[in-house]
């Protein structure tokens, strides 16, 4: 009986050493995080699926779940800026952060001083890289060199999970590049500054914004100023994430016939989109079908 | 000379700010905050004019000192004065026991509201019953507070206990008052967080403070000798909430009150004919509350309505001899506002009007007062939102 107790107590020591734990700013992170880790860690997030991760208020429930973790992945490059305050709050000194942006080649890094006449710009470039599929394969790869150093002896097992997530994902970006196609070098408008590295990608044009600058709300004139846009280049599409108002889309609907396709940009972000691969996929299915 | 101080930090700031941006400077905010408004109060001469207060402003310093460690500076300029309004140190990680410790001059954690900034708040007019107790500027103190967090698993479990100066709790410049001497306060506050569901989420928190706010040169009553000056001690409970709801991404309904019960040494008034030498200092019971309701609707509008209710009369200095009835005295408020954020939270356009109605013991007859408030306020730089 003692013998069983005792190599029950060995099982969960050993388990327990394994299950590295994890928080990851946003859906999508947490997603690649289950890629790689796998059975190895446990993984939370912080903003849901359906919330502008710009904007997440800082809850005392964050601050818990940051203070058992061993390591905090963000996406960097200052969406996160709710992120320190709940870092602060965790009083967990032996917290890793990271950010996944550090190989990423940055768009839109502005060349000037940014101020706040110019909307929500991001001193650093634009953050919204994991809308590009080729981002998600360097975010993955951050993942497994942090969870490696973290847990040497599951190295490999995260190498084979990473081989196993990128061989997956270069065949949906063959199958994404082939469906989109059809569409290259057609102009789009979008809500929010937020596609520029997803058009890039696949060599959509963008025609203009919904909202004036980032992150400020649409205005009438700014609306008239589109309405004329929108009629002389003939655009068909506007594409937003769909926790923005559709309000002002709607309008330009109407006075156009533009349709409104609304997508989620995270994970969770609607019913059944349960991974980074299903949200690409709805994004690239309903531009196809609504383009 | 104090002014001139002020003037001197702050240019050498902006100075600073300007020639050596770096990633290594500390964030710079300003918060800007301009009242107009008219007051409506039977037989007074300004009846129904418009005054406008001078702008207000705050002027906030914070960063890392260290990984461990922060520190912040919120210089304010209000009445044509600047003031340190809060100045502190903050170790936020790396003590045992994951102790948070702040040492300085700041807004005390007595409530939830309290450490609050005003231009946070939703509503324009402080609670009364912050101002009866704790003074205009609220519960502002010096001393060194301690954070613990109480492991109670999922749920979020903060315990703060703090020593203060007290210097905001003395809410007289009485004559018949005396210097306190070394006589902190202590001030405490539990407080626990739940997140009912992905949308709704909700904090409760019991604080209290206790020490001597004054002591009293009870011979000029006539009463005692020299030897027999007495500590007037107070003992505050409070107890807060606070609950959100955010549906959607642009619709937020909160719903947010605290409650003080205040028990506190106050010297007997004499009475011709009694002796009270014996029983010369009178222990009272008395209370203050407030509760609002803010909704806001859109990304660019909010409404919402507050309730006060405070011991004492609202707006009067108070002395020894005015504090012995403010068990018996008290005033009622009603807020009401509306909110407009021409763009995103950075500026506000709020309109307000409270309605306070004053009852006195003594029957003495005072009309009600109904105030009208147009404020304007920016934000402008890095100032962070105050957590939930």
């Amino acid at each position: 009986m003692k013998k069983i107790f005792f190599a029950l107590l060995l099982i969960s020591a050993s388990l327990s050493f394994a299950n590295i734990k994890v928080v990851a700013s946003t859906t999508v992170i947490y997603d690649l995080v289950k890629e790689i880790g796998k059975d190895k860690v446990s993984v939370d997030f912080i903003a849901r699926g359906d919330q502008d991760p710009h904007f997440v208020e800082v809850l005392p429930s964050y601050m818990v779940k940051l203070r058992n973790a061993d390591i905090f992945f963000r996406i960097g490059m200052g969406l996160e800026m709710w992120s320190n305050q709940l870092i602060d709050g965790s009083r967990n000194s032996h917290l890793k952060t990271i950010d996944l942006a550090t190989d990423i080649d940055k768009k839109e890094v502005p060349n000037f001083k940014p101020d706040a006449s110019y909307g929500d710009v991001h001193p650093f470039g634009n953050p919204h890289y994991w809308l590009d599929p080729q981002n998600a394969k360097i975010m993955a790869k951050e993942i497994y060199e942090a969870l490696s150093a973290e847990s040497n002896q599951d190295e490999a097992y995260f190498k084979k999970n990473l081989d196993d997530f990128n061989y997956r994902i270069d065949k949906k970006i063959n199958e994404w590049t082939n469906k989109m196609s059809s569409l290259k070098g057609k102009s789009f408008i979008f809500f929010h500054a937020s596609w520029i590295y997803f058009a890039d990608r696949f060599g959509i044009k963008t025609a203009g914004f919904v909202e004036p600058k980032p992150g400020i709300a649409p205005s009438p004139s700014h609306n008239a100023e589109l309405v004329g846009i929108i009629k002389s280049k003939g655009i068909k599409t506007i594409l937003m994430e769909n926790f923005y108002s559709d309000s002002a889309p709607n309008q330009l609907s109407q006075l156009t016939g533009i349709k409104v396709v609304k997508v989620p940009t995270a994970v969770f972000g609607m019913k059944n989109i349960n991974s980074y691969i299903e949200m690409m996929d709805n994004i690239i299915n309903q531009i196809i079908q609504n383009s | 000379m104090k002014n001139k101080f002020l003037f001197i930090v702050l240019t050498v700031i902006s100075i600073g700010n300007i020639y050596s941006q770096s990633s290594i400077n500390p964030d710079i905010s300003l918060i800007g905050t301009f009242n107009t408004y008219t007051n409506f109060i039977k037989g007074s001469p300004g009846y129904g004019k418009l005054n406008f207060d001078i702008p207000e402003m705050e002027l906030f310093v914070d960063g890392y000192l260290n990984p461990y460690a922060r520190a912040s500076a919120n210089i304010s300029y209000e009445n044509n004065e600047f003031g340190v309004e809060e100045l502190y140190g903050d170790i936020v990680r790396g003590l045992p026991l994951d102790i948070q410790i702040k040492a300085g001059k700041f807004l005390v954690g007595f409530g939830k509201l309290n450490t609050v900034h005003p231009h946070a708040w939703p509503f324009l007019e402080r609670p009364l019953f912050h101002q009866v107790f704790f003074g205009e500027g609220g519960f502002n103190d010096v001393g060194v507070n301690f954070s613990f967090i109480i492991p109670t698993g999922d749920v979020f479990t903060n315990l703060d206990l703090g020593v203060f100066k007290g210097a905001s709790i003395i809410p007289m410049s009485d004559s018949y008052a005396i210097d306190r001497g070394v006589n902190p306060i202590f001030v405490g506050r539990l407080g626990t967080f739940w997140s009912l569901d992905d949308y709704t989420n909700l904090e409760v928190g019991l604080s209290g403070s206790y020490g001597c706010y004054s002591k009293a040169n009870l011979v000029v009553f006539g009463i005692f000798n020299q030897e027999n000056v007495q500590a007037l001690n107070h003992f505050y409970s409070g107890l807060d909430f606070k609950f959100k709801y955010s549906p959607t991404a642009y619709s937020v309904l909160t719903i947010q009150g605290e409650g003080l019960l205040n028990n506190r040494d106050v010297p007997r008034i004499p009475v011709m004919g009694i002796d009270y030498t014996l029983a010369s200092v009178q222990k009272i019971n008395n209370a203050g509350a407030f509760i609002y309701a803010d909704y806001k609707f859109e990304k660019q509008f909010s409404f919402g309505i507050k309730y006060d209710y405070t011991a004492g009369i609202f707006g009067s200095a108070p002395t020894f001899l005015s504090l012995a009835n403010d068990d018996k005295n008290s005033t009622q408020g009603i807020e009401a506002w509306f909110s407009y954020y021409p763009v995103e939270e950075t500026s506000v356009v709020r309109l307000g009007i409270q309605n306070l109605m004053y009852h006195y013991a003594d029957g003495t007859n005072r009309n009600n007062e109904t105030t009208i408030k147009l404020q304007f306020l920016f934000s402008l730089g890095p100032h962070k939102a105050h957590p939930f």
